[in-house]
């Protein structure tokens, strides 16, 4: 190389690098990322308690069925997903949707695969040895998103994210798009809990990490221009092979609360909080529920107060119990005992608000069925009346 | 489509440079244009080839989707070496393509994997001081004329102009591929170092004064 040349390649590595450099001072002046939902309203006191429950997987003869999880579109009626096969890692494994119709008459349709392997494989070009958990939700342009898990090599940790958009309510799909999360392999990045929507568009997914080290994460995701080309980044809540799954609620525009599936010998939910919108979070604390290694969900009610569904053992997931706390996660109120059957498994609870004020849970029924139990806000008063008594 | 399309180039030039691999062990010379067309037809087609519903590369890429542009570019100067004659990386911008390859995979996938709270990774989803160390690192190599700071230019247009699935800059500078290469190659150099030092050590002190 020459003078000259050396000075024209270096002229073209600072022109190169201007380009990202410039991407980023244009983002400087832009207004901190805030939760565009942290404060849901108090039941209106005619409402009264209620309480009911229904299958959504029609079909128990089917080998398993596991991870749902539940969207309510503008109109009100409800979308639900979960994957199911022969066994857990199966090769015919597939993800179910199915719909329901706002109203009270109105009953779950029949579920229909929306992925299976083959579809994820020619959609990916490339090979899909199975499909695993997915998350699904709605966007204020009342879109589907769907995130999904893939494995090409290996068992749960050799998964990788996909995400596909629906505009007509999950008829039909574009093509899944893979979402290059880890520099090794783009292995070990799973999904589990509910995303939380950003003001001005954009989704935190809370992700996890499940290969040598298991700690939690938080994808960012928003579509780009055009509607096309779905961006993303990630970063760490925490590290080491501590806790997973995490379940994040907003508590402020820019302050929200983890909790977390446990992986350690302690086997108690993990908590942390975030006053960054989630660009930090701290080193996470035990809280004195238990946890056998499973996952939880929580979700923000009027007043501040969280409502939480877990499994209340360190050893089994014998049962599905619901907890209240007052004051941010500190401290927790055991308030209703939804599922208890020694010897069964009621798991993977994951909840919502609708926007008529009622909350929907959905959750794996002894691995058969995944059933929908929707309750209000007044029926958790009265649980949590009962149990103060 | 550029992503999609520049997916098949990694596989094409290790198809490449098999075949290059091959007829060499039947002729001394592998290079010459004839048989670089004709090698270059082949390895395209097999790239191409459908199997089991997908291309051949598409199967490569079903593992590892982002093989860095420093990988790809040390497969392409191989490639031209073999159907050239010109080593497009001499030996000194070998060396220091290993000793990057090497640095960058232990700073980067330990921590990735969990070894910590910091992920470095994170780093290169946008503009920070990753980009602004490789620019230096990039400067210092051309003014010092080492070709591999042309290997981190290819870097960082392969970047700008999104060629790899990945959005992050880490996937375009290494791969655990090249990192498990670069500690290989490395470790043969510097055995290769001290036992040549041994030799010569033995041959001083078998000099009658």
């Amino acid at each position: 190389m020459d003078r000259r040349t050396v000075i024209v390649l270096s002229l073209a590595t600072f022109l190169l690098h201007a380009w990202p450099m410039w991407r980023w001072l244009s983002t400087l002046d832009q207004e901190p990322v805030t939760f565009a939902v942290y404060s849901p309203s108090a039941p209106a006191d005619n409402d009264p308690p209620h309480m009911a429950g229904e299958f959504i997987s029609h079909d128990p003869g089917l080998g398993m069925v596991h991870v749902g999880s539940i969207c309510e579109m503008a109109d009100g009626s409800l979308v639900a997903c979960w994957y199911g096969g022969t066994r857990e890692g199966a090769r015919d494994a597939v993800i179910y949707l199915a719909t329901r119709a706002s109203g009270e008459a109105m009953s779950w349709s029949k579920p229909r695969v929306i992925v299976d392997r083959e579809s994820a494989s020619r959609e990916l070009h490339r090979f899909v040895k199975k499909v695993g958990n997915s998350v699904i939700f709605a966007d204020s342009e009342d879109r589907l998103w769907l995130i999904y898990v893939t494995i090409t090599v290996g068992g749960w940790s050799g998964s990788s994210l996909n995400a596909k958009i629906s505009h007509d309510g999950g008829t039909t799909w574009t093509a899944s798009q893979r979402l290059t999360l880890s520099p090794f392999l783009n292995v070990s990045e799973l999904v589990r809990n509910n995303p939380l929507p950003l003001r001005g568009g954009g989704f935190l997914i809370p992700i996890y990490h499940e290969c040598l080290g298991k700690f939690p994460e938080t994808l960012w995701i928003r579509t780009g221009q055009g509607d096309q080309r779905i961006t993303f980044r990630k970063t760490r809540m925490a590290g080491g092979r501590s806790f997973i799954q995490p379940s994040v609620v907003a508590c402020g525009p820019r302050v929200a609360k983890a909790f977390y599936r446990s992986c350690s010998d302690d086997r108690l939910i993990g908590m942390a909080a975030t006053g960054d919108t989630g660009a930090t979070w701290p080193e996470p604390q035990n809280l004195e529920l238990p946890n056998p290694d499973s996952a939880l969900n929580a979700l923000l009610l009027s007043k501040g107060r969280i409502l939480l569904a877990f499994n209340d053992s360190k050893q089994a997931r014998a049962n599905l119990r619901l907890a209240i706390s007052y004051d941010s996660g500190a401290n927790w109120r055991r308030i209703a005992e939804i599922e208890n059957t020694p010897g069964q498994e009621f798991s993977y609870p994951y909840m919502i608000r609708s926007l008529d004020g009622r909350i929907h849970l959905v959750y794996t029924w002894r691995r058969k069925r995944i059933k929908h139990v929707v309750f209000n806000e007044n029926w958790v008063n009265a649980q949590t009346e009962k149990a103060s008594k | 489509m550029i992503t999609f399309a520049f997916s098949f180039f990694f596989p094409f030039l290790l198809v490449m440079v098999a075949g290059q691999s091959i007829v060499g062990l039947f002729r001394k010379n592998v290079g010459g244009w004839r048989t670089t067309l004709g090698l270059g037809f082949l390895s395209a087609l097999i790239v191409v080839i459908p199997l089991g519903g997908l291309p051949l590369a598409r199967w490569l890429i079903s593992i590892n989707a982002n093989f860095s542009i420093s990988l790809t570019a040390l497969v392409f100067g191989k490639a031209w070496e073999n159907a050239a004659g010109i080593r497009l990386l001499d030996r000194k911008a070998f060396l220091s393509s290993s000793i990057f390859g090497l640095a960058a995979g232990l700073a980067l996938y330990p921590m990735a994997l969990g070894l910590g709270r910091l992920d470095p990774y994170e780093f290169g989803w946008s503009f920070s001081w990753l980009f602004v160390l490789l620019m230096v690192i990039t400067v210092i190599l051309l003014f010092t004329k080492n070709r591999f700071g042309i290997v981190l230019i290819a870097c960082i247009l392969g970047y700008d102009l999104q060629l790899l699935e990945s959005p992050n800059l880490w996937d375009y500078l290494v791969d655990p591929f090249f990192a498990l290469i670069s500690g290989v190659i490395l470790g043969c150099w510097l055995i290769r170092g001290a036992r040549s030092m041994r030799s010569h050590g033995r041959s001083e002190c078998r000099t009658p004064s």
